[in-house]
């Protein structure tokens, strides 16, 4: 304690915070947000807090200024590069507060632009180590924001703080090993004063966890393995063991079982529930891990006072096709046959859209949101599992060498990463999806760090003429698509929808697009110069409400070629911030 | 051959002295070996944490590959830079990073690539590269404890028995796999062949099934005795054994040229076989050579 204090005397800022608790004005700026503005944010209306615009993450703002009649009349308020010869994808989403836009970039960096004149006020480079290896482009989703700090994650598996005010290290901390193929990603979000936050990695070695570290030293509070027989801790002691030693694992596969939760979380603050979304199991082959391989392909929900597993949800046990269950699970309430109801949504890689009890985790309804799905014939409303196709299933390593057996989705999901957003108007949820399947066999010839190994090969092919990527309202209480937009090019970005009746999202084909919430007409559309992957926002600023985006296409969608190539092999890489508001 | 080879040397002298009048008569073909040749430096990509070949043993970098790599240079008359890379999914991505592309991170490719599987089908899909002079045949074999384990058993006998392989491998598949998964629960993960070979010398398990290479090499640093090898081949077994080479960049040729000549002189001399010896694991000529 009195080493964090001392640490506080450099940052005028900082001791305030410490000391008084209140928001004083230091130089430059205010106090910052705390964890109260954190939780409103999604009613606060002139500033972005949290990835999500609310830890509910329901990605929707009551701002109407912009709305379905004149959006046609949105033009860019400025552009801001983000620069040099680092491209590639550009995923994140800006927070905005106090005048400033804060973005982070491809290559784990971090840019704070004026948010009235797109000049930069400074930027952060992680330095990275030339051995880290990311399985999906050198990506980052966003950062997160408190009092005087902005916090992100690097692609080496580091937390970093930031001063906002001069983006000067405040603290920076190791989450995991990178040289054991670990990586993060994803945005952190700030719970009572916690940083949670998940890990990503390669298929191999990794164990799925979540974490919580005081936000003002990065100090560990409490660390939850998501893989069953892994002990979680609390404040340095032992938490108890997630699940029960080999119960859905046989022999010691538990110990390297996968599960990353390279999405991140959302939290809800009327159950004090956290939401983490489980990436797919380890070895790749289900045919060499029998049993359910829990928690993997799973919604968790958490406590964020000690970081207990109070209920989860599998969408995809013993899952053989890479169907990571990361996605981002949404708190929202609805009245369900009559009856009001605490309820959570998302939209899983394996293609159906599942509602549970957020109370409990009870399954309570999944639809199909995608054209095919090859592995499920629907989801048992009894039992909450998937029926099996099992003639679907990529067979065991080593047999029927070449024999092709097509899934869908593709392993790159009915939905990938990209946010959904709900809106409380028209009570629709606005599902970036793809429609896209796969060839899978066993590759005869395979080799892995130079020795002999049974690889599988893939081949991901459209499963349409017209598109591949579809934005698509879903109903959440009828399970009906009430309308789709289909896109040529994998959509790849996530969704902001309004108070104004409209949805937003990007394209790789570089459009930042409007529609209309209720029948999906496309109402505006603009050229950003390059692919847009990251998740729009809005804001208001001075009596003017602004959209921001950020543009440069990568990602995993173009680490993959084939057919889906064709879609995607002319757009060129970029790296800006687009921020719009109408004309005057 | 001898006069090519005779014209390199030549190179070589010549390079030290700062011109290249020498290649004339070749000058296209030439251009790589020279440029490399220019800069003074072989640039040698070896695998990270790949025991015997190339791994950190108290900060140094030591292995086969290691060894080899410098042997190469020195034969050039060239500095050895020898850069580790961290393996990625396959090889062919590995190929990608280390040889023709360079890292996403910034991996400077190297001028050649140690341990490259020499495999038709496998090169045909890799272009961009040449896969070029075999020089060790590798096999997985099964060694046991003497007394903790018949290591020519019918693998279902095992059963009860405690197994050590590397996680994800072909060794780890099959213990887990094969026989309807009747061993999978006897199975130990380690992070590598070596560590698993080192736990069943330490008699945390009874038999492992890992790389010749990674056997013979433990067994000769831990002076360890009382292990036997199993004579015959496994049943359903899905690798036979591969060839290992190097690759080159496929515009590289004259490079790869010279460095087969160098090569197939260390096999003819017996500098091969000693530069194996001195890791405890026997040369065992590549198939493709034979």
């Amino acid at each position: 304690m009195k080493g964090r204090i001392l640490r506080s005397l450099g940052s005028a800022a900082a001791l305030a915070l410490v000391v008084a608790g209140a928001p004083l004005l230091a130089q430059g700026g205010t106090a910052g947000p705390n964890d109260a503005d954190l939780m409103n944010d999604a009613a606060s209306t002139g500033d972005v807090l949290t990835y999500g615009m609310g830890p509910q993450a329901q990605r929707f703002s009551t701002l109407k200024q912009i709305d379905t009649s004149n959006v046609a009349k949105l033009v860019p308020a400025f552009a801001s590069s983000l620069g040099g010869e680092k491209q590639r994808g550009q995923e994140a989403q800006p927070i905005v507060y106090d005048g400033t836009i804060y973005v982070t970039g491809s290559y784990s960096r971090v840019f704070a632009f004026d948010a009235r004149t797109g000049e930069e006020k400074w930027q952060y480079d992680a330095r990275l180590p030339e051995a880290i290896m990311p399985c999906c482009d050198v990506v980052n989703r966003g950062a997160a924001i408190y009092g005087d700090k902005i916090i992100f994650a690097t692609l080496d598996a580091r937390i970093v703080a930031l001063n906002r005010n001069t983006g000067k290290v405040v603290w920076n901390k190791q989450i995991a090993d990178y040289k054991e193929g670990y990586s993060a990603t994803a945005a952190p979000i700030i719970v009572k004063g916690m940083v949670i936050t998940g890990n990503s990695g390669g298929e191999f070695g990794v164990v799925g966890a979540v974490e919580a570290r005081d936000v003002n030293t990065g100090e560990l509070i409490w660390h939850r393995p998501v893989i069953e027989g892994h002990m979680g801790t609390l404040r340095g002691k032992d938490n108890g063991i997630t699940g029960k030693t080999n119960a859905s694992w046989q022999g010691d596969l538990w110990k390297t079982g996968g599960g990353a939760t390279w999405l991140g979380g959302t939290y809800d603050p009327e159950t004090n529930l956290l939401f983490f979304g489980t990436g797919n199991p380890a070895p790749w082959n289900s045919h060499l891990r029998p049993g359910d391989n829990l928690y993997t392909s799973s919604t968790l929900a958490i406590d964020p006072d000690t970081g207990l597993i109070k209920w989860h949800y599998q969408t995809t046990p013993h899952d053989g096709w890479d169907f990571d269950g990361v996605n981002e699970f949404i708190p929202f309430d609805a009245t369900i046959k009559g009856k009001p109801m605490k309820l959570g949504a998302k939209a899983d890689r394996n293609g159906y859209f599942y509602i549970l009890d957020r109370t409990n985790g009870k399954f309570i309804s999944a639809s199909k949101f995608v054209m095919q799905t090859t592995w499920a014939d629907g989801i048992n409303p009894k039992t909450g599992r998937p029926n099996y196709i099992e003639a679907g299933r990529p067979p065991a390593p080593g047999t029927e060498k070449g024999k092709p057996v097509f899934a869908s989705p593709s392993f790159l999901g009915g939905k990938n990463w990209m946010p959904m957003a709900y809106s409380h108007d028209t009570g629709l949820f606005y599902i970036p999806s793809n429609d896209w399947g796969m060839d899978i066999w066993n590759e005869g010839i395979a080799y892995k760090k130079g020795a002999a190994y049974l690889g599988a090969g893939f081949t991901i092919k459209p499963i349409a003429d017209d598109h591949i990527g579809v934005l698509r309202a879903m109903d959440p209480r009828t399970g009906k698509i009430m309308w789709e937009y289909k896109n040529k090019a994998p959509l790849w970005g996530g969704v902001l929808t309004t108070g104004g009746n409209l949805v937003f999202t990007g394209t790789p084909e570089g459009y930042l697009k409007a529609f209309d919430a209720k029948t999906g007409q496309e109402l505006w559309k603009f050229q950003t110069g390059s692919g847009v992957v990251g998740s729009p926002v809005t804001w208001e600023q001075d009596g003017e409400q602004y959209v921001a985006v950020m543009s440069g296409w990568g990602g995993a969608v173009p680490l993959w070629g084939g057919e889906v190539a064709k879609s995607f092999k002319d757009i060129n890489q970029g790296g800006a911030l687009w921020v719009f508001k109408l004309a005057k | 051959m001898l006069s090519r080879r005779a014209l390199l040397q030549g190179a070589g002298a010549m390079a030290v002295a700062g011109a290249f009048p020498a290649l004339a008569p070749n000058p296209a073909g030439a251009a790589p070996l020279a440029r490399v040749r220019e800069l003074g430096t072989l640039r040698v990509a070896v695998y990270r944490d790949n025991r015997p070949w190339s791994w950190e043993k108290d900060g140094k970098l030591v292995g086969i590959d290691v060894d080899l790599a410098k042997a190469l240079a020195s034969k050039l008359n060239l500095r050895a830079d020898v850069a580790q890379i961290t393996a990625d999914e396959s090889v062919d991505d590995d190929l990608r990073n280390a040889v023709w592309k360079g890292g996403l991170l910034g991996f400077m490719p190297a001028d050649i690539m140690l341990h490259i599987p020499f495999d038709r089908t496998f090169a045909a899909r890799n272009d961009q590269v040449a896969i070029i002079a075999p020089y060790y045949r590798e096999t997985f074999q099964f060694a046991g404890r003497h007394d903790d384990i018949d290591c020519d058993a019918p693998p279902v006998q095992w059963k009860g028995k405690r197994l050590a392989a590397e996680l994800d491998s072909i060794p780890d598949f099959y213990l887990i796999g094969a026989f309807g998964g009747a061993l999978s629960k006897d199975v130990t993960h380690y992070m590598s062949g070596a560590e698993a070979v080192n736990a069943m010398i330490d008699g945390k398990a009874d038999g492992v099934l890992a790389s010749r290479a990674q056997i013979e090499a433990v067994l000769h640093e831990r002076g360890a005795g009382g292990v036997a090898r199993r004579k015959m081949p496994l049943p359903a077994f899905t690798s036979a054994g591969w060839d290992i080479g190097l690759a080159v960049k496929e515009n590289s040729r004259t490079l790869g040229d010279a460095i087969e000549e160098i090569m197939s002189g260390m096999v003819s001399s017996g500098e091969m076989q000693a530069l194996f010896a001195a890791h405890g694991v026997t040369y065992m000529a590549p198939v493709a050579a034979g």
